[in-house]
């Protein structure tokens, strides 16, 4: 229902360009989107109501653009846009890549990527929403329509990023999207700010995780009527976790709630006790919540604990913290698995699979995410496939000790084998494989 | 292999209802041609937002009323949603609608949980019977109460006093198409952005008062004055 710039119709880009109009994309509360053409570069264009075309907007994209993206993910404001013919104005951002699926696509089932490409994208988001409130800016309305994702590989992008924020500074007036709203702010008593935003950022991973609101259990179960008066009851006057471990007046219902009593068990006690503290301490007390650093390593562990069932194939979560003689059977065939082999790295531990690689920050803490280039791969024997090993794909030379106390230089392309015991020092880091 | 357990997020049903005036005065100037011609311009639409929205079950029915009242369209998942012409000729028996409407809305046949419903009254005239025990009717179901209601006043004649008894809010008003590029253009604003906000809304902004107990969009543009009493 595109009303406010007719498709052909030419804008002019701040920097004095003329910008096509080539299709529409959508609209939203505050204007539409369009398809452009700046000088045979593609782009989007958001053209705003003209009762949401306020100076105040002009003045917060003037900052973003000034600014620039945080970092990649972010389809960020590029520069602003006017028209003649047509009032208000607009801005232009780079286009969302068309394999990117949106969160309604993973709440609908429409898109089936596997835990390993979920547990990358979530440790992706708190990575995107710790660069942004680095900068001293927040993003205020956190929620599906917002964040898309690569269901092949995890990779994010942060779309609508026009209500980013210096932190505490402007009052735009968007208070957020009602479920991923803090339940401060939906009581009216805060403004949307970088607390605010960890708030939202835990809905929408534990959404991610759960397919399911970790609020919505007994208490929405016993709602009739869905609306606005009973939405401000749930999610901001009487607030309670699922799954709070002190008060069980909220759990799931079964018929009603089934994919978060599906999902909760599957995951390691240690990612369901940060939830917990996100859901618990962090719903009444701010400074309680669970920041990005900290999902994005819970979440990066995450994906270095799952296992593949060796007789169906579904992935499982090693939980590190479980004891190894505790029999452990695959969620989906419900056949017995035996610990797998582990790479353990200081604290941390990696499951070896077939298709497991290590990454700069698994071999360096200092380093920063990124799934970019491997430094090592597991992969078969080039001559004896059943012989697994570890491939050095880094520029060092790795140095391991046998269990039987023999060492041996692994150079860049070797590999070694599989094996428990095997200690690896990776530079600065030693790890040891062990079952 | 990208195996994980469990279903789509869980949802509720939402159940949007058209009550169109089917009278006589209908089909004068093509109104009920239009009308026709606007639900089915607005349906893709409302296919797109329902398809973008997880948290809902949108179920859509159409009422009929003119010398009594009878279902159009029984309710329909929206991916299914067709749309049959209507035809106008008779009195105007809104009341008599009114109380089909009030029995759907009953529990049961309407389930215990649910969205808020939301019922679009057309009207181009004057109700020929006892509208006001229709409406009570309406009201006195729990769900009727709840309802999101707009009506829309098709030209000059539609009597905007009763519409606006219906709507039960003094800040929300009837909705004028005086010709049927407004008609479409509130048939598509009720059927996305009234859709849309009555099952999962969309981003909220401080300080904007609320009209119902689901907030509603802001209005579309109103229509060109130099337009009115154009068409018919």
């Amino acid at each position: 229902m595109h009303q406010l710039l007719p498709l052909g119709t030419t804008v002019q880009s701040a920097s004095g360009h003329p910008c096509t109009v080539e299709t529409f994309l959508g609209g939203g509360g505050q204007g539409e989107v369009y398809r452009a053409n700046l000088v045979d570069r593609v782009l989007a264009l958001k053209w705003y109501f003209p009762e949401q075309a306020t100076p105040a907007q002009r003045n917060n994209l003037e900052v973003l653009i000034r600014k620039g993206p945080p970092s990649a993910p972010f389809l960020w404001p590029l520069e602003l846009a006017a028209a003649d013919d047509f009032p208000g104005f607009g801005y232009l951002m780079p286009l969302r890549e068309p394999h990117y699926k949106g969160l309604v696509d993973l709440m609908k089932r429409r898109t089936e990527p596997t835990f390993r490409a979920l547990a990358t994208a979530g440790m992706q988001l708190a990575q995107a929403f710790l660069d942004l409130h680095t900068q001293g800016l927040c993003y205020r309305d956190i929620s599906f329509g917002n964040v898309f994702f690569d269901p092949e590989t995890g990779a994010i992008q942060v779309c609508d990023n026009d209500n980013v924020a210096i932190d505490r500074a402007v009052d735009s007036g968007v208070l957020g999207t009602p479920r991923f709203i803090a339940p401060e702010v939906v009581r009216g008593e805060a403004a949307p700010s970088t607390q605010t935003d960890l708030f939202s950022l835990s809905v929408l991973l534990f959404y991610l995780l759960h397919i399911h609101h970790p609020l919505e259990g007994r208490r929405e179960a016993e709602i009739k009527c869905f609306d606005l008066p009973a939405m401000n009851r749930l999610y901001g006057d009487e607030p309670l976790f699922i799954f709070d471990p002190h008060d069980e007046g909220n759990r799931p219902v079964p018929g009603l709630h089934d994919n978060a009593l599906a999902y909760w068990p599957l995951y390691p006690q240690s990612l369901r006790d940060l939830f917990t503290r996100a859901f618990t301490a962090g719903l009444h007390d701010p400074e309680e919540r669970v920041r990005e650093s900290e999902w994005r390593a819970a979440l990066g562990q995450l994906r270095d604990t799952i296992r593949h069932c060796e007789h169906c194939g579904a992935e499982n979560f090693h939980d590190v913290g479980r004891p190894a003689d505790e029999p452990f059977a695959c969620w989906h065939c419900d056949q017995g698995l035996a610990p797998p082999l582990r790479l353990r790295l200081g604290r941390e531990q990696v499951v070896l699979n077939r298709d497991t690689e290590l990454f700069p920050h698994h071999l360096d803490r200092l380093r920063r995410y990124d799934f970019g280039a491997p430094l090592a791969s597991v992969q078969p024997h080039p001559q004896h496939p059943q012989i697994w090993g570890l491939n050095n794909r880094s520029a060092t030379t790795w140095v391991i000790t046998t269990a039987e106390g023999t060492t041996r230089d692994v150079e860049p392309g070797r590999s070694l084998t599989l094996a428990a015991g095997v200690k690896i020092r990776f530079g600065n880091l030693e790890g040891e494989i062990h079952r | 292999m990208a195996i994980r357990p469990g279903g789509e997020l869980a949802t509720r049903p939402l159940h949007f209802i058209w009550i169109a005036d089917c009278s006589g005065s209908m089909s004068t100037d093509g109104k009920i041609q239009a009308l026709n011609n606007a639900i089915r311009e607005a349906l893709p639409l409302m296919r797109s937002v329902a398809d973008d929205n997880p948290n809902a079950e949108v179920l859509v029915r159409a009422l009929r009323f003119s010398g009594g009242a009878e279902w159009h369209v029984k309710p329909t998942p929206i991916g299914e949603f067709k749309w049959t012409d209507l035809r106008a000729h008779g009195q105007t028996d809104l009341g008599y609608a009114l109380n089909m409407v009030a029995e759907e809305l009953r529990i049961p046949p309407m389930s215990e949980r649910a969205l808020p419903p939301v019922l679009v009254l057309i009207s181009d005239g004057q109700p020929s019977d006892d509208y006001i025990g229709g409406l009570e009717a309406l009201m006195h179901e729990p769900w009727g109460k709840k309802a999101v209601r707009i009506a829309i006043a098709i030209g000059e004649d539609a009597d905007t006093d009763v519409l606006q008894q219906f709507i039960g809010h003094p800040d929300l008003k009837p909705l004028q198409a005086n010709n049927p590029e407004a008609l479409v253009r509130h048939i598509k604003w009720v059927s996305t952005a009234v859709l849309k906000s009555a099952s999962s809304p969309a981003s909220q902004a401080a300080g904007v008062p609320l009209l119902t107990h689901m907030p509603l969009p802001a209005l579309p543009p109103a229509s060109d004055p130099t337009l009115v009493d154009d068409v018919w």
